[in-house]
């Protein structure tokens, strides 16, 4: 399972303050802590105005690089905010993402094509949003995983996102979800599949027990990679739990590693 | 009016199949359709403030709209005909609300839902989508004659568009002849004052309540 650790979110307002007010520890402090908890890579996200978000990224960019060499996942959706970044980064990143949407097609994909970065890319347009069938969504798949392949992209550098909608407004959303995550794992077995996996929830009650089912659900089904909160023990073990069942995990390994090492399970024992 | 209370727990209750034949009976024995047309609307006031205490969350808003909305069905030809006698109050809306989501944006679980409710409590409700430029936006105002603007949005890159929609209903001189409300998981107080909208709500119950305040 490819962990994207999501907490260096500008939005968040602890994060957005950080990042106002240039606070090196606190975002060094936040990677560090995600990638100690299993993150493979570290999503990168400002949150911040157009005229601010290039200085942003670029300071978050440097800030993190000087605590961990964990490759990061840019989050944006502004070129130049992209660019400046990806002039800086030491790994290769992910990009978080590219959709059918012509301001992403326009401005995103061509920087992915250019540094050979890794690429998120989500199934949702400018003229449907997100479809309501797994046909829609395949068909949005199919063309930007096209793109990216001819733009020199291989298939395994791409992580597909099929979108999840929270089930709150559609009793069947979640199984829209299972059939995307099934249908990209069959069209295109060299790819990853990645999500934002608490959409499911929204409206709900008791949030992290349905975030925690759904995605032993999702993996069951070929779910490989996730954009979470690594910090969240639960998840986590619920998460090493159902690759270990699904055959994924060689002798247990990875499991009772995270076991001894104290990540998952209750806290004292 | 009648003492329709078994009907009123069955849609606060989400008994569907109850309310329904509720429904058709109440209107055999003659009871006005106005009368239960006004015990579903009182139903539907209970459970926002069961939203709003956490009791109820998203799925019984849906499933509330769900039955208001066959029941309007049934009861619309009686209140057609039973209306001279009423004096048109089925007719009155309370007022006129415009609602989009912003350019850049394309959420729409939020508005869909603030929409519904707003139909539902009676107010006249034009919905003209998601990732809607500002221009448009103020143009379909204008056109359908809103009380109130709803701009929803779930991302940050929300913001500036939705100030950009009060900056051009300045600009045209219009900013008085209509309230805006933003919508949306990340608005504050502090986005509110950014944006220049007369008020911000986080959920879709809060909303409608607001809109009324403004318009009653």
């Amino acid at each position: 399972m490819i962990i994207i650790g999501e907490k260096i979110n500008g939005t968040r307002k602890a994060v957005g303050l950080a990042i106002r007010e240039r606070d090196t520890e606190f975002i060094k402090q936040l990677a560090l802590s995600q990638v100690q908890a299993g993150s493979h890579y570290l999503d990168v996200n400002a949150g911040t105005s157009p005229e601010r978000e290039p200085d942003d990224m670029v300071w978050l960019v440097e800030t993190i690089q000087e605590t961990t060499d964990a490759p990061l996942c840019l989050d944006s959706a502004n070129p130049k905010a992209l660019k400046a970044a990806l002039d800086r980064v030491v790994k290769t990143p992910l990009i978080n993402s590219v959709s059918g949407e012509k301001q992403r097609l326009e401005g995103v994909l061509p920087l992915a094509l250019e540094y050979k970065t890794g690429l998120i890319l989500l199934a949702l347009d400018d003229k449907v949003g997100i479809p309501s069938t797994c046909a829609g969504r395949m068909e949005i798949v199919d063309h930007l995983v096209g793109l990216a392949k001819d733009g020199g992209l291989e298939e395994s550098q791409l992580y597909v996102d099929p979108l999840v909608t929270a089930i709150s407004t559609g009793d069947k959303n979640a199984l829209i979800t299972y059939d995307s995550i099934k249908a990209v794992a069959t069209a295109y077995p060299k790819a990853h599949i990645t999500c934002g996996l608490s959409n499911i929830s929204f409206g709900m009650p008791l949030r992290s027990l349905i975030n925690q089912t759904f995605l032993s659900m999702c993996i069951q089904v070929g779910l490989d990679s996730a954009i979470t909160d690594p910090n969240d023990r639960n998840l986590m073990g619920v998460m090493l739990a159902a690759e270990m069942l699904m055959g994924k995990d060689k002798y247990c390994q990875n499991y009772s590693r995270a076991y001894r090492a104290g990540r998952i399970g209750p806290k004292n024992i | 009016m009648a003492d329709l209370k078994d009907l009123f727990t069955a849609v606060v209750e989400m008994q569907e199949d109850t309310a329904l034949s509720l429904t058709h009976s109440y209107l055999d024995q003659g009871i006005p359709a106005i009368d239960i047309f006004n015990c579903y609307q009182d139903a539907l006031a209970e459970i926002g403030k069961r939203f709003e205490q956490q009791i109820y969350f998203i799925p019984e808003l849906i499933m509330s709209g769900e039955m208001m909305k066959v029941s309007a069905e049934i009861l619309k030809p009686y209140l057609a005909a039973q209306d001279s006698g009423s004096g048109g109050q089925t007719q009155k809306k309370l007022g006129k609300v415009l609602i989009a989501t912003v350019e850049g944006d394309i959420h729409d679980i939020g508005k869909n839902i603030a929409a519904m409710m707003l139909e539902l409590n009676g107010f006249d409700v034009m919905d003209i989508g998601v990732d809607v430029p500002a221009d448009k936006i103020i143009e379909e105002a204008m056109a359908f004659g809103a009380d109130v603007i709803g701009l929803s949005g779930l991302l940050t890159l929300a913001f500036d568009p939705m100030k950009s929609v009060v900056e051009k209903l300045k600009e045209k001189g219009l900013r008085d002849k209509v309230k805006v409300l933003i919508g949306g998981g990340q608005m504050d107080e502090q986005v509110c004052s950014y944006v220049g909208a007369d008020a911000f709500v986080n959920d879709a119950v809060v909303g409608v309540n607001f809109i009324k305040g403004w318009l009653n």
